[in-house]
């Protein structure tokens, strides 16, 4: 069992001050999940517009939690418009996006350095 | 776990409050179960997985508070093992035509594709979700194993 933990937000130099990155790790469930939430949603009231999602270490997600980032994809959508982009290593983590069909609406990248150059160029 | 007749069905039973942070505790509980029931690695995810969804609803919708009671037992037989959860609420129907982007309603369909069977019995006293997992015989072992 790993702990669940979120990251402070991280910003990539010269990358402009509307991306950022938040790493989450552990396993995320309906216990944290407003933490999360509560994170993502500071995130994109701070005014940040792509934002990698950074799930490399997370062991397991459940659907509330996958629900919180679907209504982060709809929050960006009605602050004007936005890119969240997930990176994603772990297989049965990602048979739960496809199942959910998450990874339909979000990119999933198998590297940080592939979700950042996907949102350079959304940028 | 000690040997045992393999055609008498074993079960035990857990019983926590109906608190978020208990979540854990349920999914340890299935991840021993398997375990000593024998699931490879892949079905006890799987397993574990959809006992947490199962218990997420209960005491997302189950429960009046935190002081309510949430139910489980698994029933190990031959082949199969059998998760139960009570609670004393009625089971919300995801809406079937709910968009990719909406927050919830994920659960069931969670649970449908990770186990071999979801059952669902709604009574007038609540809600009693079951799911199953069929040991992969050793045949089947073998192929995923490119045997």
């Amino acid at each position: 069992m790993r702990t669940f933990y979120i990251g402070d937000e991280m910003q990539v130099q010269d990358a402009g001050e509307d991306l950022a990155i938040l790493v989450v790790g552990g396993e995320v469930d309906f216990e944290v999940s407003p933490q999360l939430k509560a994170r993502m949603m500071k995130t994109i009231k701070a005014g940040r517009r792509r934002v990698v999602l950074d799930l490399s270490d997370v062991t397991f997600i459940d659907s509330t939690a996958i629900g919180v980032i679907a209504g982060a994809v709809e929050k960006l959508d009605e602050a004007g418009g936005g890119s969240l982009a997930i990176v994603c290593t772990h297989d049965k983590v990602m048979q739960i996006f496809e199942i959910t069909g998450l990874d339909s609406v979000i990119t999933v990248h198998p590297s940080r350095e592939e979700a950042l150059a996907a949102l350079a160029v959304a940028g | 776990m000690p040997a045992q007749d393999l055609m008498t069905p074993s079960t035990s039973e857990l019983h926590v409050l109906a608190r978020r942070s208990e979540l854990g505790v349920a999914r340890k509980y299935a991840e021993d179960v398997a375990a000593a029931f024998g699931l490879d690695a892949d079905s006890r995810y799987e397993f574990v997985y959809a006992v947490n969804e199962a218990v997420t609803n209960a005491i997302r919708h189950g429960a009046s508070d935190e002081e309510d009671m949430i139910h489980m037992s698994i029933t190990a037989d031959a082949d199969r093992l059998t998760f139960a959860v009570r609670d004393r609420g009625t089971f919300v129907m995801p809406e079937p035509e709910a968009p990719e982007v909406s927050e919830g309603g994920r659960g069931l369909a969670l649970m449908a594709s990770l186990v071999d069977e979801v059952d669902l019995h709604i009574d007038p006293g609540g809600t009693t979700v079951r799911l199953s997992k069929t040991r992969p015989s050793e045949a089947e072992t073998a192929q995923a194993n490119g045997a």
